[in-house]
């Protein structure tokens, strides 16, 4: 889930700062700039693991920062690929669910990897699963007595499958005129970076509203085991 | 800015917790002996004099709270975790022919139910077959609550070592909410006037 990146860059320290040891001042300007951040193709950063090597602080003409070049290793949350998560759900709609894990919100399950059959319940606002159920369509599953249904209900904990990631680059580029006046872009901004999964195993949640509970119980969850390999 | 390597290592979960939880104790200690040498100097009644204050980085302070929440709550295995139980865990996970990535995912889950390790190894009951409740038991084995209720009779050694972490959890809990009475306390201070002042003799 989380790796080790290794960065180069060069950094600025404020006069503000020369009391602090220099280790720190650095430390605390690459935290400034890279914490709670997406690199574009890394992952979201968390911070500032080590410094493995900096250079002599210069100043440079014109303003009295010292400029340190510094190769440093960060902490990154990029789950690689088939990683298993746990996630909370966020919200469900018509397209999917959507997950998130306190940091990290960009989590996106879409409708064709939800475990079958399961149908979207417009009054719950909220998907269920049938576990071995005949009914293909979402009109039969949504005639299914409500009792039998498996919900997943929003803020309940799943572990899913990571199926891929995608980065975004949302740079707004050159400003656009028209008749000489500046239009303002009122388009949506898309998130710098998305993970896209798999329910697979939805684990010990809190409340379950379904007739037959998702217990630990190991009847139970070798019967959920079967009806996923029959999916596979 | 230039990246090097992307991916130089994986880290487990538990090894950032200690990470951001160290992060969290130095600011604590930090922001309590900057209010503590305040509070003396008003007392004595002294000319505040110009002590360089630390900054606090928002969005670090922001990540920090966040992945430490995501980490240690209930559904997370790492508040049972200690990091000798997780390096005797991968040392006996070694014996098993599994791949990097499948030990770091059973490190980060501890997967104690059959299902749960179903998900994680490819595979399984072909390449391990017989090995799995060996696997299992050994996690649970790793897990402090797994020791503790399976003998509760064991060394007074073993059971302190039982303690100490669930101790250092409430700290860090009790902490907590002092910290975000402090920060409140220091956003309302003279720190913002300071910095205003700051800002003036740049232009």
């Amino acid at each position: 889930m989380f790796v080790l990146s290794i960065i180069k860059d060069t950094v600025a320290v404020h006069p503000q700062h020369f009391a602090l040891p220099p280790e720190q001042a650095i430390t605390n300007e690459l935290n400034k700039k890279y914490a709670n951040r997406v690199l574009h193709d890394v992952g979201l950063c968390i911070c500032v693991f080590d410094i493995s090597e900096a250079g002599e602080g210069k100043i440079r003409y014109g303003d009295g920062f010292l400029w340190y070049k510094v190769v440093f290793r960060l902490v990154v949350f990029r789950p690689f690929a088939s990683e298993v998560i746990l996630a909370k759900v966020k919200s469900s709609d018509e397209d999917g669910i959507r997950l998130s894990m306190g940091f990290f919100d960009d989590i996106y399950v879409p409708l064709m990897w939800l475990p079958e059959p399961s149908a979207f319940d417009p009054n719950e606002r909220a998907y269920f699963w049938l576990p071995g159920s005949e009914a293909k369509t979402a009109h039969e599953l949504l005639d299914s007595p409500t009792s039998e249904r498996m919900y997943i209900d929003t803020g309940e904990i799943v572990r899913v499958r990571v199926e891929a990631d995608e980065f975004y680059d949302d740079e707004p580029g050159p400003p656009k005129a028209t008749e000489g006046v500046q239009q303002v872009q009122l388009e949506n901004r898309r998130p710098p970076y998305t993970i896209t999964n798999k329910v697979w195993v939805l684990c010990h949640g809190g409340k379950m509203r379904v007739s037959r509970p998702w217990t630990r119980d190991s009847e139970a969850m070798q019967l959920r085991f079967e009806s996923y390999s029959c999916l596979l | 800015m230039e990246v090097v390597n992307q991916r130089s290592a994986l880290l487990s979960n538990y090894e950032v917790l200690t990470l951001l939880k160290e992060l969290e104790s130095d600011h604590l200690a930090r922001t309590r002996t900057a209010l503590r040498i305040k509070k003396e100097e008003e007392a004595a009644g002294l000319p505040r004099n110009h002590v360089p204050q630390e900054e606090v980085l928002e969005n670090l302070r922001t990540i920090e709270v966040e992945a430490i929440q995501y980490l240690s709550a209930d559904h997370q295995p790492s508040l049972k975790q200690t990091d000798a139980s997780i390096s005797q865990l991968t040392r006996s996970l070694s014996r098993f022919d599994l791949t990097k990535a499948e030990k770091l995912q059973i490190v980060n889950l501890a997967p104690t139910e059959a299902v749960e390790l179903y998900v994680i190894v490819e595979e399984l009951e072909d390449r391990l077959g017989d090995h799995m409740q060996d696997i299992l038991s050994t996690v649970r084995a790793s897990l402090i609550e797994a020791v503790s209720s399976a003998e509760p009779t064991h060394a007074p050694a073993e059971v302190g070592f039982y303690q100490e972490p669930v101790q250092a959890v409430y700290q860090e809990a009790e902490t907590w909410e002092y910290d975000a009475n402090e920060i409140v306390f220091e956003d309302n201070g003279e720190g913002a006037g300071v910095e205003g002042d700051l800002d003036i003799d740049e232009d």
